[in-house]
């Protein structure tokens, strides 16, 4: 078992040696300078190459690569090119505000997408279930997040005035709340602060859980469908148990196994579907980052961004393959 | 007396009516799904390709007397009108263009280089698949969307690099699948009784691998153009695909996204179009992988 940890993690490391690689030599042949897109055309050639040298643009390529690998290691990525000031800081000022995102659409598209799931593969055989189920399923996969988020603004912001259009709430005063022990003492105003961060996690939440929803729906449909196959089943059924039972206590149990593979799965696509939903609803977090330090040809903050995208879908994929052994005994590792 | 009764009843032969329903249903149940899929795949096909002739208007006039208004409001604009007066029917015409342009042209290019080199790794084994396999998950490690954003973003958005963009972006899975199904077909006897009668490897990968893995390969990259579509989409909306004025649903999507609350039919339908495209090749791939693979049907 630890061999195996070992060997995952060493198979991890060049993994993510290649990502960064062409996370770092994409920005760099960027066609436009960073230093004319801050200082305008209209720039002398002194000021510019001035600019280039405080970035560091002057030095040789080679050279940039290995410091900023070397850098990225001990999570330092820098100084944005716009905002002045430190990347990973920046980035872990984003990341509650992806983190919780990322979480409360999880917690939906398992509401959603799990009973879905289990009651088509049940209920297969009557087209009146199966079908609509079925049709819920294509739906979500074919929505767009970012459409869907625009109706969901327009129906219950604009018409019913229901949700906020914009901003993700004080998060940062919720986590120095519960960090200085504030939330005993003031039990009311944390409340608040935490309702208010809710307030604004709804409608985006609901919009990615969704669409989410529907790769949960099918992996959970053929992970039971696999499990209702197998002979443990059978003979809880020859042992007389009535259905409920079998499907309860026998079923659903196995079914979490298969369903632990979509884990990693899951959060890259739900780490991709923040970009466009932090975009939509102009909520802060990693996404919207990126996309605005794209815009900007803010190299270090678009390549830091990329950076942690990246690790935590790699980390994730190794914890979750190590959950196996966890979860289910019969596995074991080489 | 009574349970011999009850057995005989329920051994009774089923009504005729039903014995043709019976047989009818399933057969109906199979192909219904893909006749709508293909029917709507079909509708966008058409629509890409005689856009000049099914749009009421160039997508690119500007009415000075119709700015912003709605579906109806104006004789003419059945959709309604953006802000500088363009016909939103037009340009989601026109805009089917770029989406399936993308959409089928990123597809080949996963394709044609994606599907030789998993062949290859599948076949040859051995520090050729060592190799071939370690590139690829290097690309999978990013999720499809963000690794085309980060090539575009590198190229420049316009169409070709947005094809280039995403075509790179699926062309690990493509080599993933083709590796696994070359490693099964290898296994075969007539593999090895092509080779017996002195077939070289290329021979073999060729005409026989190859043909043998085509099914399955067309089922999945039916599958891969929905999400490449929604893809080129995505890009668009974040104003990294094809720039203005040329409409792409995206990027009418998101300029309607200004105008959401006094105009909410500019993002409304823009956003409808790019969900029925992808719906169609997600219903078409579905249901072919149902046909083919009776496992994954679950009856």
């Amino acid at each position: 078992m630890i061999q195996y940890i070992v060997r995952r993690l060493l198979v991890a490391i060049p993994m993510l040696l290649g990502a960064m690689s062409i996370v770092f030599f994409a920005m760099r042949v960027l066609p436009s300078d960073p230093c004319v897109a801050m200082m305008g055309g209209d720039a002398t050639a002194a000021a510019l190459a001035d600019c280039s040298k405080n970035l560091g643009l002057d030095r040789p390529l080679a050279a940039q690569y290995v410091n900023y690998l070397w850098r990225s290691v001990r999570f330092d990525f820098g100084t944005s090119f716009r905002q002045g000031y430190p990347v990973g800081e920046y980035i872990a000022r984003m990341f509650p505000h992806t983190f919780v995102l990322v979480m409360a659409s999880a917690v939906v598209a398992a509401l959603v997408g799990i009973p879905i799931g289990i009651i088509s593969a049940l209920k297969r055989r009557n087209p009146l279930i199966d079908y609509p189920l079925r049709i819920f399923a294509l739906l979500g996969l074919s929505m767009p997040v970012f459409w869907l988020g625009i109706l969901l603004l327009i129906v219950f912001s604009l018409r019913f005035d229901l949700f906020p259009l914009i901003g993700g709430g004080d998060l940062e005063g919720v986590i120095s709340m519960i960090r200085s022990g504030e939330m005993f003492s003031y039990p009311r105003d944390f409340l608040k602060a935490v309702g208010d961060v809710l307030y604004h996690l709804t409608l985006p939440a609901l919009a990615l859980g969704f669409t989410l929803a529907a790769t949960v729906s099918r992996l959970s449909r053929s992970a039971m469908l696999e499990v209702v196959s197998q002979d443990y089943i059978r003979t809880a059924r020859a042992k007389g148990n009535i259905e409920r039972i079998v499907i309860y206590k026998h079923a659903l149990r196995n079914m979490m196994v298969p369903l632990l593979t979509i884990v990693g799965v899951f959060i890259a696509i739900a780490l991709t579907g923040t970009v466009l939903t932090e975009t939509v609803f102009t909520r802060p977090g990693l996404g919207k980052m990126l996309v605005d330090a794209i815009g900007a040809r803010d190299y270090p903050l678009a390549q830091g961004a990329v950076t942690v995208f990246t690790m935590i879908i790699i980390v994730v994929n190794l914890v979750v393959d190590m959950l196996y052994a966890v979860v289910d005994p019969r596995i074991t590792y080489r | 007396m009574a349970i011999v009764r009850r057995a005989e009843t329920v051994d009774l032969p089923i009504p005729a009516r039903d014995e043709v329903r019976g047989r009818l249903g399933p057969q109906l149940r199979r192909w219904l799904p893909i006749l709508i899929g293909a029917l709507l795949a079909a509708a966008m096909i058409v629509m890409a390709a005689a856009a000049p002739l099914l749009a009421p208007m160039s997508p690119s006039a500007q009415f000075s007397n119709a700015v912003l208004k709605g579906p109806g409001a104006v004789e003419g604009h059945w959709l309604g009108t953006d802000e500088f007066g363009r016909d939103i029917l037009s340009r989601i015409i026109w805009g089917a263009r770029v989406s399936l342009e993308v959409g089928l042209a990123s597809v080949m290019i996963a394709f044609t280089i994606g599907v030789p080199l998993g062949i290859l790794a599948g076949f040859r084994g051995g520090r050729t698949e060592t190799a071939i396999m370690r590139g690829a998950d290097m690309l999978m490690a990013f999720p499809t969307l963000l690794l085309a954003l980060i090539i575009v973003t590198a190229l420049g958005g316009s169409l070709v690099n947005e094809i280039l963009a995403i075509g790179i972006a699926l062309l690990p899975n493509f080599v993933r699948l083709a590796r696994s199904l070359s490693l099964t077909i290898r296994e075969n006897d007539y593999i090895m009784a092509a080779r017996a009668i002195g077939a070289g490897q290329l021979r073999l990968m060729a005409r026989h691998v190859f043909p043998n893995a085509l099914y399955a390969l067309i089922v999945v990259a039916t599958l891969y153009i929905a999400t490449a579509i929604r893809t080129e989409a995505s890009l668009s909306f974040l104003g990294l695909g094809v720039p203005p004025p040329t409409p792409t649903w995206g990027n009418i999507l998101s300029d309607g996204r200004q105008y959401i609350k006094c105009c909410p039919w500019i993002t409304t339908f823009s956003g409808l179009a790019i969900m029925l495209a992808v719906l169609a090749f997600n219903i078409v791939g579905d249901a072919l992988r149902d046909l083919l693979d009776p496992r994954m049907r679950g009856d």
